[in-house]
């Protein structure tokens, strides 16, 4: 094992004009519309420009437009629409010099097929929500168009998920819709330059081993730092760190790489020659709690499990303190964010005390019982594979018996557990994450109407069943309230009324762990959904 | 002999129809659909989404109709489309096929290569040290879990000593057998050492059964020299059994080695079955257990075919 | 052979020790301890603690207890549903043996990886069985163990139907036959004591060999789910920390080497001295 400690050196002979960078997934399809995968989104972020995105500080960023829309500006205008509600006009000026990678322009072509593309039925888009409300579009020149959306929230502006298909390359393979996931040149012919019109484009794809990234010839923003990215895919992350020490690869990307646990473990042991960064982001570790369940329904006990849990600990030992821990579902990075919440920290008198004024007993066997005798014991499930999740529960359930709560692990595979599962809610408790976006009003995870069943046909993800029409009719509000300052208090009394009724126990926010060679500077890592490789060309190279 | 051929191509054909729909059925027997699974990546995928690709995509059908559309599709010569890949099947089966081939097929020819030396010089000194010594390291061979082995391999060959690349099977842009055979060294250093323990003791075995045989000792009284009694005469018989082992081994050369194929990265076929099975891709994953299960019922075929030519005393009729 | 014997009783004995030691200690090996992760050994750990605190040398025993009793047990069930087959085949001979040697040959020729892939994915609520069984706690041990034995049956199905054939116009079975003895009685008391030596050696082979192929399934995420532990799974476990504390990888990746290669030698030896008899 000693050989072990003998570690090459990153190859530095090209000086640094090609990056290799490893992940730990192969995107299938890079049509951006079709098949949600972050190593899809991550791949595409070097190569196309979406028109607007959340960046590093959690502002919205128009990236292919010239100006966000606000009702200042006047490119954005409210509609009464005829049923009643409140609509608005958006338009968007697409930039003078974007142009796709084989020299052909960016233009409203694109926009009005694209909006097409995401409006027929029959198309494959998976991503179809922000369509819907898009009922109209005015083509105004090459360059300016208006969209006509029939919902205005405090979000208006942000389009994120309208990403641009090349109509002078798509639309004959668009011709059959049904066929279209087949027939789209994303997939027929990755390699064509006129595919993308981001810094870089795709040169060279050996599916589900690596792709090759070159320079967008008639990319007219800032000129990126690389002439070659190389990106691989290493599915193992064990076999991903070998590489990462043998020189195959220059970097891991955060937003597609190993766990936080593995990479704290490799920054022990190497971070001296590497530089790794940790950035907290969206995805909240949490454990639900089905309220269906008499014992769960109690506050108190609730309470009690929450206070049983030494969280800071468990963070600062399985994770180094790079997870922070949760008070409420929203995290630091959000605008609103509010730490005026009841705190529950660690406190093991207090939840027996909890435990017993809610008639749960010692009793000899050390689980606590009722007066009818029932045990106080719960089943918690989790994504089985998922090792840091594995860790973590164990260490729930260790600290829970401690307080008399007997906890059964049963773990299930994601699709299962997301795919059957929980949506129809045959669980007691179940530990996950929630991966939201910047400032997404929770109204699928907190309105009663929401509670999946077979009446709704399960849809919603209001797992624990909460119920409470005060925050249903805040959240209502706070959705369509635009002025920012009212909407702060909104949000502050929106975590206040979570934080003391308790739906479900927060534990973490997650943290991705990026691992860069010393010689990488100015990536910073978003903490949100849009990867790092938007911003690759504020990428440097340090001497 | 041609009425056997015959029926068992027949009984190769019908196995491969029961098996296209036994695997269809298995398939559609693991929880959740494509749909499901991105739902679960996903959580913008809105629950109207759910409801409108699932109707798109075809999978609320009952199997067996869905079973059935594929079969006229897959008779026709069209496999489909892989959901996973992103590609048609043969698109996405072919280049993992070859991979598949050069990986498992250099390391067969290797292990085959080391066990005949190993075999047959522990088979002329049975009971010697060498003879326990080749013998406790086949053991050695088949027991070491390979994951672990490979690991190792890694960390020491590839991270440690930097002699070889950890991953992969060629440097991007850079196509050359060089490059390929050093991408290959490790994959086939792993399956080579846990695979040549049992090819060792077979062909030990088979060779002391023929040494002992008559005419060997015949040919020995007869004053033949040691050399050419074990390489001529000895071997030959010998090398029945041992044909049928190839001949066996053969569907191994398609389906891949899947354990040593994760840990190197290496896109092979043992990785293809295993993403087309977890992934929920029906057209993928039957194509290739298909492809799979057909090489190996050819190798058995070959093996019997093998087997009554080089023994006279079997015949088929 | 006698140090493989020797060597499986030891580990087998360890495993079994397992909560003796644990109590004689006074350590809970399911106890976490976040203070005292990924311990050195010390007097108090004998071979330190893994990533959540819990005493290693304990949780080997416990994996061991998994371990072994999963490989015994398919393989136990492997030579059940093998000697029902090859004692039918061979004793009623004509177109029932036709049938289940065909049948065997099929199970053999199967490309046996993939399929056990999908096999252990199953979901077993849409098989129709009972929510009893598929939320039991010790399902993915059962699961294994059946997975086990389905595809392990065969070696012991063609030895038994081989020594059948052979056996079966023996005069003593003639003897019993005229004698008025049912097939049943012939096969338990006649047949089935004939066969014994060879399915034995058979089957000690195949208590490594799903032992190896439970650290598969378990590298693979479809072997025993928490909180069971087997060797396999504290394997897969340790190989993300394999750097840092090689030990942990170590210690499991020891364990299964040495049953595996410890009942291959025992079979072997078995097999040598029962070939020596005859």
């Amino acid at each position: 094992m000693g050989l072990m400690a003998a570690v090459a050196a990153p190859a530095l002979a090209d000086g640094h004009s090609s990056l290799t960078i490893g992940m730990i997934q192969y995107p299938g399809t890079l049509n951006p519309n079709i098949d949600p995968l972050a190593a899809k989104y991550y791949v595409l972020g070097f190569t196309t420009r979406p028109f607007t995105v959340y960046d590093a500080d959690f502002k919205l960023q128009c990236l292919l437009c010239t100006e966000l829309p606000s009702f200042d500006n006047g490119r954005a205008v409210p509609v009464d629409l005829p049923d009643g509600k409140r609509g608005v006009d958006l338009t968007y000026t697409i930039r003078p010099d974007a142009m796709w990678a084989d020299g052909v322009p960016v233009t409203t072509a694109d926009v009005q097929f694209t909006w097409e593309v995401g409006r027929d039925p029959k198309s494959p888009v998976s991503n179809a929500e922000m369509y819907r409300h898009m009922t109209g579009i005015t083509i105004k020149d090459d360059k300016t168009f208006t969209i006509h959306d029939d919902k205005l929230d405090f979000t208006y502006a942000a389009i994120n998920d309208f990403e641009l298909l090349p109509a002078h390359l798509e639309r004959e393979a668009f011709a059959d819709p049904t066929q279209y996931r087949q027939r789209t040149h994303y997939v027929t012919d990755p390699t064509n330059p006129g595919l993308y019109d981001g810094p870089y484009r795709v040169s060279e794809v050996s599916p589900g081993s690596y792709m090759v990234l070159e320079r967008n010839p008639h990319w007219a923003g800032r000129r990126g730092a690389f002439d070659r990215i190389t990106l691989k895919a290493i599915e193992n992350t064990a076999a991903l760190e070998a590489n990462l020490l043998s020189g195959t690869i220059d970097m891991v990307a955060g937003e597609v790489g190993p766990p936080l646990d593995e990479a704290l473990a490799f920054d022990k042991r190497h971070g001296a020659d590497y530089r790794v960064i940790y950035k907290p982001g969206l995805g909240f570790e949490h454990v639900d709690i089905n309220l269906d369940v008499p014992a769960l329904r109690d506050r108190r006990v609730r309470e009690a499990m929450l206070r049983a849990l030494d969280r800071e600990s468990l963070s600062k030992s399985l994770f180094a303190g790079r997870q922070a821990v949760a008070n409420t579902f929203l995290t630091p990075l959000d605008v609103g964010y509010s730490d005026d919440v009841p705190h529950y920290s660690y406190d093991p008198a207090r939840a027996a005390d909890l435990l017993d004024e809610a008639g749960w007993r010692n009793s000899p066997d050390g689980i606590r019982r009722n007066d009818a005798g029932e045990r106080l014991s719960f089943t918690l499930m989790t994504t089985a594979g998922n090792h840091s999740r594995e860790l973590v529960e164990q260490v729930l359930q260790s600290e829970w018996k401690k307080i008399g709560i007997d906890i059964k692990l049963k773990n299930e595979p994601a699709r299962v557990l997301f795919g059957e599962t929980l949506l129809h809610r045959q669980f007691q408790l179940a530990m996950y994450a929630w991966i939201s976006s910047p400032e997404n009003v929770p109204r699928s995870i907190f309105d009663s109407t929401e509670i999946p069943s077979a009446a709704n046909g399960y849809s919603g993800e209001n797992l624990p069943g909460y119920n409470n029409p005060k925050m249903d009719e805040l959240l209502k509000a706070l959705e369509i309230e635009l002025d920012p300052e009212k909407r702060k208090a909104m949000w502050a009394e929106a975590q206040r009324i979570y934080a003391t009724d308790l739906p479900f126990l927060p534990l973490f926010f997650r943290a991705d762990a990026f691992i860069l060679p010393k010689w990488i500077g100015g990536l910073r890592p978003t903490g949100n959904q849009y990867p790092t490789s938007l911003w690759v060309t504020d990428w440097t190279v340090k001497p | 002999m041609t009425r056997f051929i015959a029926l068992r191509l027949v009984e190769i054909a019908a196995v491969l129809a029961l098996m296209s729909f036994v695997i269809y059925g298995l398939i559609g027997l693991m929880p959740g659909d494509p749909i499901d699974l991105m739902r679960g990546v996903d959580p913008h995928v809105s629950s109207a989404d759910v409801v409108r690709l699932k109707a798109l995509y075809g999978v609320g059908q009952p199997l067996f109709e869905r079973y059935l559309a594929w079969a006229r599709q897959a008779l026709a010569g069209n496999l489909g489309y892989s959901r996973l890949f992103a590609e048609p099947v043969l698109t996405a089966l072919l280049p993992r096929l070859l991979n598949s081939l050069a990986l498992m097929g250099s390391s067969f020819v290797l292990a085959f290569g080391i066990a005949l030396g190993l075999g047959i010089a522990a088979a002329r000194r049975p009971g010697s040290v060498f003879d326990r010594a080749v013998n406790l390291f086949c053991f050695a061979g088949v027991s070491v879990p390979t994951f672990w082995l490979a690991l190792v391999l890694i960390l020491v060959f590839a991270a440690g000593l930097g002699w070889f690349p950890a991953s992969g099977i060629a440097t991007p842009g850079n196509g050359g057998l060089d490059d390929r055979l050093q991408h290959l060294a490790l994959p086939v250093l792993t399956l080579t050492l846990t695979t040549v323990g049992s090819y060792t003791r077979y062909i030990r075995a088979s060779m002391r059964e023929a040494l002992a045989q008559d005419h060997i000792r015949t040919a020995r009284a007869k004053g033949a020299s040691e050399r050419r009694v074990v390489w001529h005469h000895a071997l030959r018989s010998a090398l029945v059994p041992v044909a049928t082992v190839l001949a066996l081994s053969f569907g191994g050369l398609v389906s891949g080695a899947l354990v040593t194929e994760t840990m190197f990265a290496y896109p092979g076929m043992g990785k293809l079955i295993f993403d087309a099975v977890m992934g929920n891709d029906y057209n993928l994953a039957l194509a290739a257990l298909l492809l799979a299960t057909a090489t190996t019922l050819a190798g058995n075929f070959a093996a019997d075919l093998a087997y009554a030519w080089l023994d006279p005393r079997v015949s088929y009729q | 052979m006698k140090s493989a014997a020797i060597l499986l009783a030891i580990i087998a004995a360890a495993a079994l020790a397992g909560p003796l030691i644990g109590v004689a200690f006074g350590i809970d090996p399911s106890a976490v301890d976040l203070t005292d992760r990924l311990a050195d050994p010390s007097f108090s750990h004998l071979l330190g603690t893994d990533e959540l605190g819990r005493d290693v040398m304990l949780r080997l025993m416990e994996g061991g207890r998994i371990s072994l009793a999963i490989g015994i047990a398919a393989a136990l069930a492997a030579a059940a549903l093998g000697t029902t087959v090859g004692l039918v085949a061979g004793y009623l001979g004509a177109w029932t043996d036709r049938i289940l040697m065909r049948l065997t040959d099929a199970v053999i020729a199967l490309p046996l990886l993939p399929l056990l892939i999908v096999l252990a994915a199953l979901d077993l609520g849409k098989l129709g069985l009972p929510a009893r069984i598929t939320q039991s706690d010790d399902i993915s041990l059962f699961r294994i163990i059946v997975l086990a034995a389905l595809i392990g049956w065969t070696t012991a199905a063609r030895l038994v139907r081989g020594a059948t054939l052979v056996t079966k116009h023996r005069d003593f079975v003639r003897a019993a036959r005229s004698l008025g003895a049912g097939t049943p009685h012939i096969l338990a008391r006649h047949i089935l004591p004939n066969v014994m030596a060879p399915l034995i050696v058979a089957t000690s082979l195949s208590v490594g060999d799903v032992i190896l192929l439970e650290s598969v399934l378990s590298f693979l995420g479809l072997g025993v789910q928490p909180p069971l532990a087997s060797w396999g799974s504290m394997l897969n476990n340790a190989q993300n920390l394999i750097e840092s504390s090689p030990r942990l990888a170590l210690y499991p990746g020891a364990m299964i080497f040495l049953t595996v290669i410890a009942c291959n030698l025992l079979g072997d030896g078995l097999q040598r001295r029962l070939n020596r008899q005859r």
